[in-house]
């Protein structure tokens, strides 16, 4: 196996990991560390697969209650977005979004993100859950980023970027960003080779995007 | 849509309908198709089918291409999850270039697809469209 492919991913991973449970932009490492775990129990949550059953995951009574660390409605949002995010729309994330702020709630769908990334590779490797370190103790930066606004989505993302939408969408929580980033360029893009349609990996990039093609359909996203 | 560009590229001849819908059987004109998309659902779904579809795959793309396919898996979640949750656009270059196809595979009737309704067809002056993803 090419060992460099295998460390690039491992270091992602692993980096993306150690993310999920430090302190981030506005969520401590307690907080990051409890909603990766709600991901995890989102696969047999029996309230997450009365709500896939049913024909709108809002004729479904009952809600989501808190832990120790999260509010109800960060804990709703972790769930929603692990267990059916095809199905999300505008007008319930400004609901959750009033309540938690945009920065806090952008950082949820960023570390339930990560966590789904780091579960998915393992079940597919392994057959088995992924598995949360301790958390770090610690203060997140309360850092805002300047230059963010309005570009047409559910949350302010970079202005004036290049870059395309899926890109800059959780530009608005830097800390949060830059796991994802990783994860984002170790296990796909992998740098300015991603600009060709002939890629020189174990997989073609036809065979690629094949399975890419598949997971989004399965998960039923439009992007 | 990168599928279809790539395949174009590769000389292939894909089949996008096999390709995103599960219940059609096939290889969707790719080589090692059939592999791969059964890996793709079953690691999908954490379904029992995956240590079966796991081997059948790692038979014909070897241990690294299991790996890829894997990471692909893996990451699509991760994009999925971030792009449905933050409700980003299309950017202008797919939302006009992919609509034929969209309309075709019935990708228009995703919710998601409210998210850019109303959304800039212009080419931004400052982006390359969808190849500036991730570079």
């Amino acid at each position: 196996m090419g060992n460099d492919v295998e460390e690039l991913i491992t270091s992602a991973l692993s980096a993306a990991a150690a993310s999920l449970v430090a302190p981030g932009d506005w969520l401590t490492g307690d907080q990051r560390r409890a909603a990766a775990t709600q991901v995890l129990d989102a696969r047999t949550n029996e309230l997450d697969e009365e709500r896939r059953q049913a024909i709108s995951p809002h004729a479904v009574p009952g809600g989501h209650t808190a832990t120790d660390e999260l509010s109800a409605e960060a804990v709703e949002v972790v769930h929603r977005i692990a267990s059916d995010p095809g199905r999300l729309t505008r007008s319930w994330a400004d609901q959750v979004i009033a309540v938690l702020g945009e920065e806090a709630y952008t950082e949820l769908v960023g570390v339930a993100a990560c966590a789904m990334v780091l579960d998915t590779f393992s079940w597919a490797m392994q057959d088995n859950e992924a598995s949360f370190g301790s958390a770090n103790q610690g203060l997140p930066t309360n850092e805002r980023p300047e230059d963010v606004g309005d570009v047409g989505a559910w949350v302010s993302q970079s202005t004036g970027s290049g870059m395309a939408n899926v890109s800059r969408s959780l530009s608005l929580v830097p800390v949060t960003n830059s796991a994802w980033v990783g994860l984002v360029q170790a296990m796909y893009s992998r740098g300015p080779g991603f600009l060709d349609l002939e890629w020189d990996r174990a997989l073609s990039r036809p065979q690629v995007e094949l399975v890419a093609a598949r997971t989004t359909a399965e998960l039923e996203c439009f992007y | 849509m990168l599928l279809g560009a790539s395949g174009e590229k590769a000389g292939l001849t894909v089949d996008l309908d096999v390709a995103i819908d599960p219940s059609k059987s096939g290889d969707a004109g790719v080589p090692s198709g059939e592999e791969l998309l059964a890996f793709a659902s079953a690691a999908n779904r954490r379904s029992e089918t995956l240590p079966q579809a796991r081997a059948a795959l790692e038979a014909v793309v070897g241990p690294e291409g299991l790996l890829e396919a894997a990471a692909t898996v893996a990451i699509f979640n991760g994009l999925v999850r971030v792009a449905d949750g933050t409700g980003i656009q299309l950017d202008p270059s797919m939302l006009t270039s992919t609509a034929d196809t969209r309309a075709a595979l019935g990708l228009d009737l995703f919710n998601g697809a409210a998210n850019s309704e109303g959304a800039p067809t212009e080419p931004r002056q400052d982006g390359t469209g969808v190849m500036s993803m991730f570079s």
